[in-house]
């Protein structure tokens, strides 16, 4: 079955439609990269899944393991196994990113019914996981994206997502901001957590991180629609080309 | 300018007639009476006072309807003196203390604070001891109250004001030079009405450290006046707050670098709820003469309702040419992207909402453990 299934997905934003009728399966252990230029509706996509309020699902459906997402609150969708790594994370001063994840990952325990995990088995899996994305210990007790550079700020999202493993992991234009060790690094994080029955929505301007996570399908978004799926091959086509190709 | 009380006597005629307590004979409430007398008592339409109804305040004065405690709660460390403000050797520390830290005509409740004074404390922290624990204050046995700090040259103190209740208290302190007084705070939310006047004079290289936590009252006035007074002195200011219901709250804080070199910091971080009111006030003076100054106010509020009102205004007043001043005042809502952060995790909104008022009030607020204990955090 399908992890991720949208079918003919339209959403509006302040009265305006953005998406006009997504199409989008996404079955469990795969990667799918969405690519599309700027104002193609792909930030309103994964926001959309996320529950952002603000935008209104006129037609269309999405189901995430069967079960329709719509009507559910966006942390219901979280602890349903949703994951949406933020294109701008936001900045929290004063909440540690340790209380931030714990308070998440204890909310994640008592949706499924069990206790929260000790402290210090949550502090070993935290500072594993950062140092997997090569961050420092201290980055942990700074306060959530307070100060952060772009670059850790989107690692951080990363981190976020190695701590809670959700079954979908939506990730907006994580590239984005990004030196290329930097994307190394996040690419890397992204690799060790893909498989393992979970699956990747990469929503990226551009191919370069696609160099590193290699997807296993990659759609194009134009004017709020998916105009041309294929397998990897389309973001190296996208590169050279541009988006213009796809017109007509 | 005396206000007009319901029957049509004189509100300060009607306050004087309360008389003098006989406490502290040894002082001269002379200059109290007249000030009184010559200028009347403040009233709402006061600047001052225009964010609080001290007619409301009068009404506990003049009733009698304040219940002070009936003992005196106060913890001491080795190596401090402290005697009754009654005796003898309390009038002998006031003429130690120097000049009056405040100006009388400035905080005209001082002025009914001497007539109806009942208790107080006079608290000498000798030249180059370091208190090892702190003075703790709780209740002393009177609705007026003084309280009295001396920190000598190069002594080193803690000085903790824990929740307790009363009609006015002044805490007047001086910190002579290179000594060093930290003074916590704790107002717990109270039905009382209550006004208090801090008065700290930080002599040279001297350094007074305030934090400040508070829950709001029926009224609650705050007063804080500090003086960097020597070369090279130092005061921070550090206030959170919570008020929820109709509960009130009016900070009015003043610094003033009278000398050059100085150093202030004032960081306020509040959240009004429900049908709360929540004022601050902060001023930064620079006298004359006090280049070098380094000084910065910065007020973050909360609005957690939308009936809650909250006021902010820093003022500067600068006359010398060579000081950096800043200042920042902000008034909002809960950030919705913060919270629709959070819950992205998982973590509900009510949590989201906690979490991030918990955060927001650290900023200004280091003792946690207090703030526990005040609700000012969770």
């Amino acid at each position: 079955m399908s992890l991720l299934h949208i079918e003919n997905l339209h959403v509006d934003v302040a009265g305006q439609p953005i998406l006009t009728g997504i199409d989008l399966t996404v079955a469990a252990g795969e990667v799918h990269a969405v690519m599309g230029p700027n104002g193609s509706g792909k930030s309103t996509l994964a926001n959309v899944l996320a529950g952002r309020p603000g935008y209104d699902i006129t037609e269309g459906s999405v189901t995430v393991d069967g079960e329709d997402i719509t009507p559910l609150s966006p942390e219901e969708r979280s602890l349903r196994g949703l994951f949406l790594a933020f294109q701008y994370p936001i900045e929290i001063p004063g909440v540690s990113n340790m209380e931030f994840l714990k308070a998440a990952v204890d909310a994640h325990a008592a949706g499924r019914g069990e206790d929260p995990p000790s402290a210090v088995d949550f502090v070993k899996r935290a500072r594993a996981c950062a140092a997997r994305l090569e961050l420092n210990p201290d980055f942990l007790k700074r306060g959530v994206n307070d100060g952060f550079s772009g670059g850790e700020k989107k690692r951080n999202e990363i981190l976020q997502m190695l701590v809670l493993e959700p079954r979908l992991a939506v990730l907006d234009e994580t590239d984005s901001g990004l030196d290329i060790d930097a994307l190394q690094v996040v690419a890397n994080g992204i690799n060790a957590f893909r498989g393992n029955g979970n699956a990747v929505v990469l929503v990226t301007h551009y191919q370069r991180l696609l160099n590193y996570v290699v997807p296993e399908r990659v759609h194009v978004l134009a004017d709020g629609r998916i105009v041309h799926s294929g397998d990897s091959s389309v973001a190296l086509q996208l590169e050279e080309r541009g988006y213009g190709w796809l017109d007509g | 300018m005396a206000g007009l009380t319901a029957d049509g006597a004189s509100l300060a005629e009607r306050v004087l007639e309360l008389g003098t307590t006989g406490y502290a004979p040894w002082l001269d409430r002379t200059p109290h009476r007249k000030l009184i007398e010559a200028r009347g008592l403040p009233k709402l339409r006061a600047e001052a006072w225009r964010h609080t109804n001290v007619t409301r305040w009068y009404d506990a004065v003049l009733s009698g309807a304040e219940t002070p405690a009936k003992r005196t709660r106060l913890e001491l460390p080795e190596g401090v003196e402290a005697v009754d403000f009654e005796s003898v050797r309390a009038c002998e520390l006031v003429a130690q203390r120097g000049e009056e830290t405040f100006s009388l005509a400035a905080h005209p409740l001082a002025a009914l604070n001497a007539l109806r004074l009942g208790a107080g404390v006079a608290i000498r922290i000798p030249a180059g001891v370091a208190a090892p624990g702190p003075v703790r204050i709780g209740d002393l046995p009177a609705a007026y109250q003084r309280i009295l700090v001396i920190v000598e040259a190069d002594a080193r103190v803690e000085v903790i004001e824990e929740p307790s209740t009363y009609t006015h208290r002044l805490l007047e302190a001086v910190v002579q030079p290179g000594g060093r007084l930290s003074h916590r705070r704790q107002q717990a939310a109270s039905s009382g009405r209550e006004c208090s006047l801090v008065a700290v004079r930080t002599e040279a290289d001297a350094r007074y450290d305030l934090a400040q936590t508070a829950l709001g009252a029926d009224l609650r006035r705050n007063d804080i006046l500090a003086t960097l007074a020597g070369d090279g002195a130092a005061v921070e200011i550090r206030g959170a707050w919570r008020l929820d219901g109709s509960r009130h709250l009016d900070n009015q804080v003043a610094v003033r670098h009278a000398a050059p070199g100085g150093t202030s910091r004032q960081t306020y971080r509040g959240v009004a709820d429900g049908r709360s009111r929540a004022v601050l006030n902060g001023r930064i003076e620079i006298a004359p003469g006090a280049q070098h100054s380094d000084a910065m106010l910065s007020t973050k509020n909360l609005l957690a309702s939308d009936t809650a009102e909250v006021y902010a205004k820093p003022e500067l007043t600068i006359y010398a040419n060579d000081v950096k001043c800043s200042h920042g005042a902000t008034i909002g809502a809960i950030d919705d992207d913060a919270v629709h952060y959070f819950r992205s995790r998982g973590i509900d909104e009510r949590r989201a909402r906690s979490l991030f008022v918990r955060g927001f009030l650290r900023e200004a607020i280091d003792d946690v453990e207090a703030a526990q204990r005040l609700g000012v955090i969770q």
